[in-house]
């Protein structure tokens, strides 16, 4: 093992060398894999689903760029031992239905919400958690909802204004 | 003569829902032995006083984070709150449980992690109270989530969430003594009639 190697997996809490066998279910398909059970649900996903969608930012549930569902409830992939998954997994790349944008995509596209890009599947997995719960969501609630989901680039102005417009589609049934 | 045994009978009635009521309320035996109660009381406001108990036991909607790398108490950070519905739960798009699991994370200031994460109903409030406020707290049915003191001593020995405290993982102090240490206290602080301070 190289020594950059060795930096690397120093203080890791997980081996990649050792797994047993799993089965998740992640955006409505089976899938099996054999990992570490203190493996992180973002590593599993990205490194061993191939889903690459949610995207690693902190690794200690501070900045919300890992966040994919677990049975509709946002959950931070970074810092979930696969050992405590119980239930289905929903990420990025599964809210879309029949090749059509969910209304949160759909309004992020509408919105030109991105700059970087790089928290913004974990921003719309929020969202779309939130309006899942609260159809019209007012800016309190957004505020409430979205604290956990940082934005280098700042775009916060324009998620507001795409969670709005969103709320508007989703009641439109757009 | 039958009206006032019927008026005389509604007065014993009367009195005795009144003492039972008052029973209930302060849960308190009939005496009260100060010198051997309020040492045990000490013990158990230590814990309930303590920073990994008393930061979800807020009067606000706002859990606290404090600690050697927090320097003073301060809001748990990302505005997390209560949650609009009272449940403890969060709100709705950040759940406790969005990042608190079962578990601690065994990174230094990771989520700390334990079944069923939430903030406990704001009728239940020691943080920022005095051990006065605290104990009449405790003894007050309606504030303590309707358990008697044998209840209150058995939900601190075996609640999960509450015995994390004990346990916070890495870089944070644990609550004083043990679950069952605190068990212990809070029956003999109750055997002897329960005294405040
Ligand atoms: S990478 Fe998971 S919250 Fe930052
Ligand atoms: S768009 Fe760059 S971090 Fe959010």
């Amino acid at each position: 093992m190289s020594k950059c190697t060795k930096r690397k997996l120093r203080g890791r809490l997980w081996t990649t060398t050792k797994g047993i066998p799993m089965h998740l279910i992640v955006d409505g398909k089976p899938i099996d894999i054999e990992a570490d059970p203190e493996m992180p649900l973002l590593w599993a996903l990205r490194d061993l689903a191939g889903k690459t969608g949610p995207k690693f930012g902190c690794g200690i549930a501070a900045c919300g760029a890992c966040t994919v569902h677990m049975d509709g409830t946002p959950v931070r992939s970074c810092i979930l031992p696969l050992r405590e998954v119980q239930g289905e997994i929903t990420t990025i790349e599964g809210i879309s239905t029949d090749g059509k944008l969910h209304p949160v995509q759909q309004a992020w596209l509408e919105e030109q919400v991105a700059q970087c890009g790089y928290c913004q599947a974990g921003q719309i997995m929020s969202a779309v958690a939130l309006l899942d719960e609260i159809d019209n969501p007012s800016d309190e609630d957004i505020d409430n909802a979205m604290g956990g989901n940082l934005c280098r680039c700042g775009t916060y102005p324009r998620i507001r204004a795409a969670i709005k417009k969103a709320a508007a589609l989703k009641t439109a049934g757009i | 003569m039958r009206a006032f045994i019927v008026i005389a009978t509604s007065a014993i009635m009367v009195f005795a829902m009144a003492t039972w009521v008052l029973a209930q309320e302060t849960q308190t035996p009939a005496t009260v032995d100060a010198a051997a109660g309020l040492p045990e009381w000490e013990k158990i406001y230590a814990v309930f006083s303590h920073p990994r108990c008393a930061n979800c036991h807020v009067e606000d909607d706002h859990p606290r984070w404090s600690g050697a790398h927090y320097g003073k108490t301060r809001f748990h950070a990302f505005n997390v709150q209560r949650g609009i519905d009272g449940s403890g739960l969060g709100n709705p798009g950040l759940r406790c449980m969005t990042c608190h699991f079962e578990t601690n994370s065994a990174v230094l200031h990771g989520p700390p992690g334990a079944e069923n994460w939430h903030l406990a109903p704001a009728e239940m409030v020691w943080f920022g109270k005095s051990s006065g406020e605290i104990c009449a707290q405790i003894k007050d049915p309606a504030r303590n989530g309707g358990r008697t003191l044998a209840e209150v001593a058995e939900h601190v020995r075996s609640d999960k969430l509450v015995g994390w405290g004990w346990s916070p993982g890495p870089g944070r102090e644990p609550a004083p003594g043990s679950a069952e240490e605190t068990y212990q206290a809070i029956e003999k602080w109750a055997a002897a009639g329960a005294p405040c301070p």
